[in-house]
């Protein structure tokens, strides 16, 4: 029986009533939070005054509760597309350059384009549509190279997100490109404030809860990427190159179209996420813009599992820890650096949960 | 069991003794209450179809695997070896289905692998490795690199790499799989002189013949269950093959019973196609070089008409699997053309190939012909998906629909269309790539390579039937095998591969065996 290890417990699961699925990750945030809630206690921070300021920065208020959603939308759209080119055996680490250059073009289209007098909401769709389309590019050129010369996408990606922060940094720098005008010294290296035709509409118009398009946007996306993995030949498609390139290939599936149609997608869809950040919450470009939500929204998708709703998921658990920690550090003066640590143990102990489950269901 | 006798019970006392043992990996048992003496100085052959359990077991003997239950006694002691190196320490030594050796090493190198540590003494080690040759009758260059060495020469430096280490119980896995005729007889021989020196010889196979020749004692598995055991093999071989394929042995296809070596060779002519001596295939000279500019494949020409079936015979490694390669479309040839009928078909990609209407049996099923983690609807119909689809979404209830329909019509046993390519058994993923293939709307050319590699009696004769069938259609076949006797009994022409070059061709004939054994091993008719 040498073919034995291929033989994985697919649907063994079922057989189980208590499903660890849902149980375990919960317990591993739980756990990483008690953790979290030690270190902070080490460090001589009161626990309580921690523990409010964390609430305060995620449902707190209506305004915070609405940053912690707006940035879940953006976590989870980068998370969309690392699960789509994920399925086609493909890891893109590119979330953070995409976003940038996503921003860049939101904001060069939002400033120059001369969309701010367009009807239908196309003075915001536009800089959308020109996000959309610099991500795709940017994730399409990792395409390029991988089907050209087989370039390893990891490597691809994550060196092109690094050109991406690094020129948004440029065109903020340069008043020929993006940099508003100088008008003293002090002028600081940021683009001008976007025109507010150009800002993606609140939900409720009110800036005190400034939910904005995202929300539904990104809702609406992953139905449509659920669809396009579950039920459409492009899903299959990937799934077959993505498990066996040659039979694939042999089977008449093209290798090139199929990498290039996932590294597309999901480089548009980090595109769309830099979009949002720009023209939904941030309104100027400076650097920094990206700030590794690129980073955070792999992890989502990484700890997803390859399952939209776990996207979604991991992307509210991350979106709540960005704004909860934001405020700690600001009212209860945490340290930035204990933040991240924190972040870092929820990750670390929910993918070792991730496993955990993975061999549960081997079994 | 009419002819299996029992153990005498003035045996010798048993060097390996396993007593209802068990092992079960996840809801499948693999070996069920399986108990087996070995005693030093025979030939124990274990028989079984694939699937049988005859691997776990060598596994569970080698310390690979561990039993879930059941007791295994080796020389009077209890015996749980926790791995392979805890069960080469007590004098288990297992030569395996692969081989292990590291290909740009020179021979003495993959014998000292893991027996040495610090400085290593070549010397000393070659002579040991020629008083063997001497003893054993296994002639070996001991500072050849083993990459440069025939198939049957490094299976001979996996033995010594196992003798060298003096070992009690010798166990084999289907060695014979891959060798020549002539190196199968110098094999058996091997082990009857290892046994006389005093060892026990396992040997795994599922070949009769082989079985006639060396065996002193039997144990036949099937389903992972001993059900048949026997002292004098050669007397008992009708009931020992009745009870490892638990069926009437002669309502076996002739074809399956001749590759078993139940029966003499015989042709089986398929019916004449209607329309007979129309060129359908056409392969003109064609030269592969790999990356490394050898020649892989040398200005190989052959036509194969419709309705024909034409094998192709040889060692593997002779330039088959470059065959099969440039025939589908995945590599370009160096030089030479390929037409089917008047389409040039030189260079195309698979997909425009399998639109010509030529269908692919490719070698390695796992490698090239399925995605095995996807469903069985979506493989049988993986080079036709865009017939199931609305919009862009695809129509699973239809796929579903055909597939089952498929599956009936080429007997694919699984719980149904939807389950996963990787709960069906080899000869099941075999005949769905073959439905698949086999299928196509407008086929006129169907590549087979090795197509039965792997499967048991009833899944050898069911894809025999179907290429026939399609042969009868006026389909032109290329069968690309290893095994002599199935392109002697199915084909109508062989011709043989010799390092790329074909060697010389003749009817498939069984009485001009040994004319082309000897083309196989490179001597020109």
């Amino acid at each position: 029986m040498t073919t034995v290890n291929q033989q994985s417990g697919i649907g063994a699961s079922a057989r189980f009533s208590l499903r660890p699925t849902l149980l375990v990750p919960v317990l591993a945030v739980a756990f990483a939070a008690a953790v979290g809630l030690m270190l902070i206690a080490m460090i001589g921070v009161s626990v309580p005054n921690a523990v409010s300021a964390f609430v305060d920065g995620t449902i707190g208020s209506p305004y915070s509760l609405a940053a912690s959603i707006n940035c879940s939308a953006v976590f989870a759209l980068v998370g969309f597309g690392f699960v789509l080119a994920n399925r086609a055996n493909l890891t893109n680490v590119g979330g953070e350059g995409q976003i940038a250059v996503g921003g860049i073009a939101a904001t060069a289209v939002a400033l120059y384009g001369h969309v701010s007098g367009l009807p239908l909401g196309l003075s915001f769709m536009l800089p959308t549509l020109a996000a959309v389309i610099a991500g795709a590019l940017w994730g399409g050129l990792a395409a390029v190279l991988k089907v050209k010369s087989g370039t390893n996408e990891v490597i691809s990606t994550l060196l092109l997100s690094f050109i991406g922060v690094w020129l948004l940094y440029w065109s903020v720098q340069s008043t020929a490109l993006l940099r508003k005008p100088m008008t003293s010294s002090a002028t600081l290296p940021e683009s001008l404030e976007i025109p507010d035709e150009t800002k993606l509409p609140l939900l409720t118009g009110d800036y005190s809860f400034p939910v904005h398009l995202g929300l539904p946007l990104t809702l609406v996306l992953a139905v449509v990427v659920w669809l396009i993995l579950s039920r459409t030949i492009l899903g299959v498609r990937l799934r077959a190159v993505g498990l066996n390139p040659v039979a694939a290939n042999r089977a008449g599936i093209s290798y090139a179209k199929t990498v290039m149609f996932a590294l597309l997608s999901a480089g548009a869809l980090g595109g769309l996420a830099g979009a949002l950040m720009l023209l939904g919450e941030q309104y100027t470009l400076k650097d920094g813009f990206s700030s590794g939500y690129g980073f955070d929204g792999l992890v989502a998708g990484l700890l997803s599992r390859g399952s939209i709703p776990g996207v979604i998921a991991a992307s509210l658990l991350f979106g709540f820890m960005r704004s909860g920690g934001i405020n700690m550090e600001m009212v209860a003066a945490v340290p930035t650096a204990l933040v991240v640590v924190i972040q870092g143990l929820i990750v670390i102990t929910l993918a070792g949960a991730t496993l955990f489950i993975e061999k549960w269901e081997r079994r | 069991m009419s002819g299996a006798a029992t153990v005498p019970a003035e045996a010798a006392e048993p060097l390996l003794a396993l007593s209802q043992v068990t092992k079960r990996f996840g809801s499948f048992t693999a070996l069920s209450d399986v108990s087996l003496d070995l005693r030093p100085g025979e030939v124990h052959c274990i028989l079984g179809e694939n699937g049988a359990g005859k691997s776990t077991l060598c596994n569970l003997i080698f310390g690979v695997h561990q039993p879930d239950g059941g007791a295994m006694r080796y020389r009077g002691a209890p015996f749980s070896p926790s791995g392979p190196a805890a069960a080469l320490a007590q004098g288990i030594a297992m030569v395996h289905q692969h081989f292990s050796l590291v290909g740009d090493m020179s021979v003495v190198d993959n014998v000292l692998l893991g027996r040495q540590r610090g400085i290593l003494d070549r010397r000393q080690c070659a002579r040991e490795l020629e008083k063997l040759a001497a003893d054993y009758g296994l002639p070996l260059d001991p500072f050849a690199k083993v990459e440069d060495l025939s198939v049957g020469e490094r299976q001979r430096v996996e033995i010594v790499k196992c003798l060298i280490r003096d070992p009690q119980l010798f166990v084999l896995d289907e060695p014979t799989a891959v060798l020549l005729p002539d190196e199968i007889t110098a094999l058996l021989d091997v082990c009857r002189r290892v046994a006389s020196s005093g060892r026990a010889v396992v040997l795994v196979t599922h070949k009769l013949a082989e079985i006639k020749k060396v065996a002193d004692r039997v144990t036949v598995l099937r389903a992972g269950r001993v059900v048949a055991t026997s002292s004098e093999p050669a007397k008992d071989i009708d009931a020992l093959v009745r009870a490892m394929i638990q069926g009437n042995v002669d309502a076996l296809d002739t074809s399956a019973a001749s590759i078993l070596g139940l029966d003499t060779v015989k042709h089986v002519a398929h019916e004449p196609a209607a329309k007979s001596r129309v060129e359908a295939l056409q392969i003109d000279g064609l030269t592969v070089k790999d990356h490394q500019g050898v020649t892989r494949l040398d200005n190989f020409t052959l036509t194969v008409d419709r309705g024909e079936i034409v094998g192709v015979a040889g060692v593997e490694g002779n330039g088959q699997s470059e065959l099969t390669a440039v025939l589908s479309g995945m590599m370009a040839p160096t030089e030479g053309r390929i037409y089917l009928g008047s389409s040039d078909l030189t260079g195309r990609s698979p997909k425009e190939i399998t639109a010509a209407g030529v269908g692919i049996v490719p070698e390695d099923r796992h490698a090239t012909g399925c995605v095995l983690a996807m469903s069985l609807a979506e493989n049988i119909y993986l080079n036709r998906l865009d017939e199931f689809t609305r919009f862009g979404f695809l129509r699973r209830t239809a796929l579903e629909r055909e597939a089952s329909a498929l599956m009936q019509r080429f007997d694919v046993r699984a719980r149904g269309p939807a389950s996963s390519f990787l709960s069906l058994s080899g000869g099941n993923q075999q005949k769905a790539v073959l439905a698949r293939e086999i299928t196509l709307p407008n086929l006129s050319c169907l590549v087979a390579a090795q197509p039965t590699r792997g499967l048991d009696v009833g899944a050898v004769a069911a894809v025999y039937n179907h290429i026939r069938a399609a042969c009868t259609r006026g389909i032109a076949v290329l069968l690309v095998s290893s095994e002599l006797d199935e392109l002697l009994t199915v084909a109508d022409r062989i011709v043989v591969l010799y390092r790329g070059r074909i060697m010389g061709s003749c009817a498939a004939d069984p009485a001009r065996r040994e004319a082309i054994g000897a083309m196989m091993a490179g001597h020109a008719q």
